[in-house]
């Protein structure tokens, strides 16, 4: 793994910030929303006793601790701000809900709703009838068959009087009723106080009905009856069902003046149903800003499994309701509808009259105020932090590649400190900084400055020995040259001559080990002419044909001249011995080429030969001094010092001596690279 | 006449008056290494030199104030004087425009070799040389001394168009005029102008030499005396390099 992606990784470890923000933003979330439940729990207990102080105001009509109950024709009345035009239209009740199907034993199909402003009661019932039968002249009530809808009202003196709408015609017209006559024959006669208007509509017709409150007591029964005899709804019954349950007028206006902006107020009755209502949530979504959004995903709480609103139109359901109206003020949250993140917060409180708990009063309040709290605090911290950790984690990954790149380069000068010509490269980069790399670098110098010293040492070593070992040679050689002088006797003689042949073998090693600092001064004093390359390498050729008459000498060099500015003599010595390193490993009638060529401002004096090829491992050694590559094919002491005096006259001229293998694996090339100037 | 070795003061040079062949020529080798020393000794006594060994430079000098050797043959490096052979040489050259002088030293280094030279030595040799072609050294110079007395010998003549090698005096001439070869110098040309045309490789230039060199100090040997001619005559370039074989004489 590299140093790169180690510190990106560490880098990457400052995430931990914007995690520990969405945390810490929950915990946020969580604190906000009990204390949010609070305050709304304390205020609906506010306005609870406020309301319970004035009972008058939130409840009307006698207390009825019986349950609401819907199918036995129970109707709850909506409270309606004004009273509708009638019209047989519903559009100007502005009530929420559609309207309520009435049973029918005999698919009879027809849906009643029913509201009430201070004054009216106003029924509204659509029918569905395909064949509208009209109501005849002077109907016989009891034997005639015509549509008609019942209306049996229970009156505030408690009596019960039935009134039936039918027409012969649509459009307004009055409720009729069944008088029983002195002679005790019935007659229809209408009652001009309760209006209605009959609308003809695709399928059926429309019935909306206006009744004076001075007409109405408690209860309300509508039925409607087809021709046929099928019919839906509910038949008078004085024991039970048609009880209405009334929203209270006044009362909205009333809670108007607790609550604030945002917050719905409502009153129920002990059976959940409205009885007034006030106040609207914030419409979601209106003021939706979608800065900062993006992230909620990772900071939310989970919602999913939150109760989802009951939203009914006439009542209030819910575990807080339930629990308010047992006497306990309660608070929870809901989700606005399945599906949604919008977060409602519900909080109920107990309307105690007398003791006993008539009502509640439920107030709403959405969640996305607290969101956007939420949001405004954590907007910042996300952004900061993600923020570090974008500086953080780009400053580490500079700083990781800045690194890598430096110590690349250190590596890389590590890997060319020691050229393929065997010099050390004493110079490291970096080696000027003050950190643990410039440490390092400083100790490569070290290093390579020691190793330096070694070669130069080893270099210098042949030098020193010949010159250390030569004067006891020569005292040896002119002792054995005395004795001689002085006469041996037969039988010595031999000693001498095997004394005197050690001595030149002796003396011949010491020349060859001194004869690179020899070689090293003598380059160094050459002088330089203008010359042409070219024509040396013919002249020397010819020259290596009759010297070396046993090998194949080819020759390819450039027609034209190839001046150099050099030293011609030490050129020829070059040649001499990349010639006679050839000639060493060539197999008997193998070819030795020598070739001169020009690239980029540089003459290629390369001496190619057949033969063995050079073990990899040698081929960046062989121009170093005292270096046996190969077994030469003679018994004279080889000490590689021929590539070395190659290498130092390169290098005196500027260039440089390479040893490849050929590619074909038969042979190897010694090129000597030389600048034209 | 011109002589090889042409030296101002040279008829007034101390050993040569009442000069007789006849007598012992007396030869002084100053060198620390003691073995070495009577090494020398013993060869040239043998050769019917008169020798006197010195180990360094205060003693040599002592006894070459009472008296001059008729040739000395010094080392470079002297006890604790590094250079201790050059001063001698320097001093003795002073006293002695004419003494032959010869350099015997374990250096081989060119820087040292043309030191002595230009110091006035008329030979340098390396130790690696053998005791009999030290003898022969020192008899070539004593034979180029003799020459300044003796009548010319025409025998051993060299003649290739301006240049006139006497081999029996060790002196050397070019359009007449003499050129000052040391004898190493004076072997070489004499070996290449003996057979005009005919290239001579290195081993033969140092076989006729009587030296052991290596390559890169002949041709630093060939350097030099072409310069040497070339200071008598800029034209001169009879001295060709064969490269990869060695040289040649051109006429």
């Amino acid at each position: 793994v590299s140093i790169r992606l180690q510190l990106l990784i560490v880098a990457l470890t400052t995430l931990i910030l914007p995690w520990a923000g969405c945390q810490y933003a929950r915990e946020l979330e969580n604190a906000l929303r009990v204390s949010q439940e609070n305050a709304l729990e304390s205020t609906a207990d506010t306005i609870a006793l406020a309301l319970s102080a004035q009972p008058a105001r939130v409840f009307h009509g006698p207390e009825d601790s019986r349950p609401y109950a819907e199918e036995q024709g129970d109707l709850y009345v909506f409270a309606l701000h004004s009273a509708p035009l009638l019209d047989g239209y519903r559009e100007d009740w502005g009530a929420a809900a559609d309207p309520k199907r009435l049973p029918s034993a005999d698919g009879y199909g027809a849906r009643l709703q029913v509201g009430s402003t201070d004054r009216y009661l106003f029924i509204y019932l659509e029918v569905d009838e395909p064949h509208f039968v009209a109501e005849p002249a002077n109907p016989d009530v009891d034997k005639d068959r015509f549509d008609r809808v019942d209306v049996t009202l229970e009156q505030p003196d408690g009596s019960l009087e039935s009134y039936f709408f039918a027409t012969a015609a649509p459009g307004l017209i009055e409720a009729q009723k069944t008088l029983i006559q002195g002679d005790g024959t019935a007659r229809v006669a209408n009652e001009p106080r309760i209006q209605a208007y009959w609308l003809e509509a695709a399928g059926g017709y429309h019935l909306e009905a206006r009744v004076p409150l001075a007409l109405v007591g408690g209860r309300l029964w509508v039925e409607a009856r087809e021709a046929s005899g099928r019919k839906a709804g509910f038949a008078a019954d004085s024991a039970q069902g048609g009880r209405l349950f009334m929203a209270t007028s006044g009362l909205g206006e009333l809670l108007a003046t607790f609550i604030r902006r945002g917050t719905r107020a409502t009153v129920v009755d002990a059976n959940g149903l409205k009885l007034g209502t006030a106040g609207a949530l914030r419409a979601a979504g209106l003021e939706d800003d979608t800065s900062g959004t993006w992230y909620r995903r990772f900071v939310t709480v989970d919602t999913s499994s939150w109760p989802v609103q009951a939203s009914l139109p006439d009542r209030i359901t819910g575990k807080s309701i339930t629990a308010a109206l047992a006497g306990r003020p309660a608070a929870e949250w809901l989700r606005s509808s399945a599906g949604a993140q919008d977060l409602l917060l519900l909080a109920a409180a107990p309307i105690a009259v007398d003791g006993r708990t008539r009502g509640a009063v439920v107030l709403e309040q959405s969640g996305d105020q607290l969101l956007d709290l939420r949001d405004r605090a954590l907007a910042h911290l996300f952004d900061l932090t993600l923020l570090a950790t974008a500086l953080a984690v780009l400053f580490a990954f500079s700083l990781a590649t800045f690194i890598s790149v430096r110590i690349g380069r250190l590596r890389s000068a590590a890997d060319s400190a020691v050229g393929n010509d065997g010099r050390i490269r004493l110079e490291m980069p970096e080696s000027g900084s003050a950190d643990e790399i410039g440490a390092l670098a400083r100790a490569f110098e070290r290093l390579l400055a020691r190793l330096n010293e070694h070669a130069r040492y080893l270099r210098t070593l042949g030098g020193k020995l010949s010159h250390e070992l030569r004067t006891p040679l020569t005292i040896v050689r002119s002792s054995l040259d005395n004795l001689e002088s002085e006469g041996v006797r037969g039988d010595q003689r031999g000693y001498v001559i095997r004394a005197r042949e050690g001595t030149v073998r002796l003396q011949s090693i010491l020349s060859a080990l001194g004869a690179a600092s020899r070689v090293e001064e003598s380059i160094q004093q050459a002088e330089r002419v203008s010359f042409d390359l070219a024509e040396l390498a013919r002249a020397a050729v010819a020259g290596y044909r009759d010297a070396f008459p046993n090998a194949r000498f080819m020759l390819d060099v450039p027609a034209d001249g190839c001046l150099l500015f050099g030293a011609p003599e030490l050129i020829a010595q070059m040649l001499d011995k990349l010639v006679e390193n050839a000639v060493d490993f060539t197999p008997p009638g193998g070819a030795i080429t020598l070739k001169l060529a020009r690239a980029g401002g540089r003459y290629e004096l390369s001496v190619e030969n057949d033969g063995p090829s050079i073990p990899d491992a040698m081929l960046g050694r062989l121009f170093e001094s005292l270096f046996e590559h190969r077994q030469g094919s003679d018994d004279k002491p080889h000490f590689g010092l021929g590539l070395y005096i190659v290498r130092l006259i390169a290098e005196f001229h500027d260039g440089n001596a390479l040893a490849v293998n050929r590619p074909d694996g038969n042979g190897a090339a010694f090129r000597v690279s030389l600048p034209m100037i | 006449v011109a002589w090889g070795i042409s030296r101002p003061g040279a008829r007034h040079r101390p050993g040569a008056l009442g000069y007789d062949p006849a007598v012992k020529k007396s030869i002084a080798i100053v060198e620390d290494e003691p073995a070495l020393r009577e090494n020398y000794a013993a060869a040239l006594a043998r050769h019917g030199y008169q020798v006197k060994t010195y180990a360094n430079r205060k003693v040599a000098m002592q006894a070459f104030t009472t008296r001059l050797p008729d040739l000395a043959i010094i080392d470079i490096s002297l006890e604790d004087e590094a250079e201790g052979g050059f001063d001698l040489c320097r001093d003795l050259r002073a006293m002695s425009a004419e003494l032959p002088i010869i350099f015997l030293t374990a250096r081989d280094s060119e820087l040292d070799a043309v030191s002595g030279l230009r110091l006035g030595a008329d030979d340098f040799l390396t130790k690696d040389v053998s005791l009999p072609h030290l003898a022969a050294r020192v008899a070539a110079l004593f034979r180029r001394i003799d020459a300044l007395r003796l009548p010319q010998n025409a025998t051993d003549m060299v003649r290739r168009g301006a240049l006139v090698m006497d081999a029996g005096k060790m002196q050397t001439t070019w359009n007449g005029k003499p050129v000052t070869l040391s004898l190493t110098e004076f072997w070489i040309v004499h070996a290449l102008a003996l057979n005009p045309g005919h290239v001579k490789n290195r081993q033969q230039l140092m076989d006729a030499a009587n030296v052991v060199l290596d390559d890169s100090t002949i041709t630093s040997h060939i350097k030099r005396l072409r310069r040497k001619f070339l200071e008598i005559d800029p034209a001169f370039d009879a001295v060709q390099t064969v490269y990869g074989m060695g040289y040649r004489w051109v006429e």
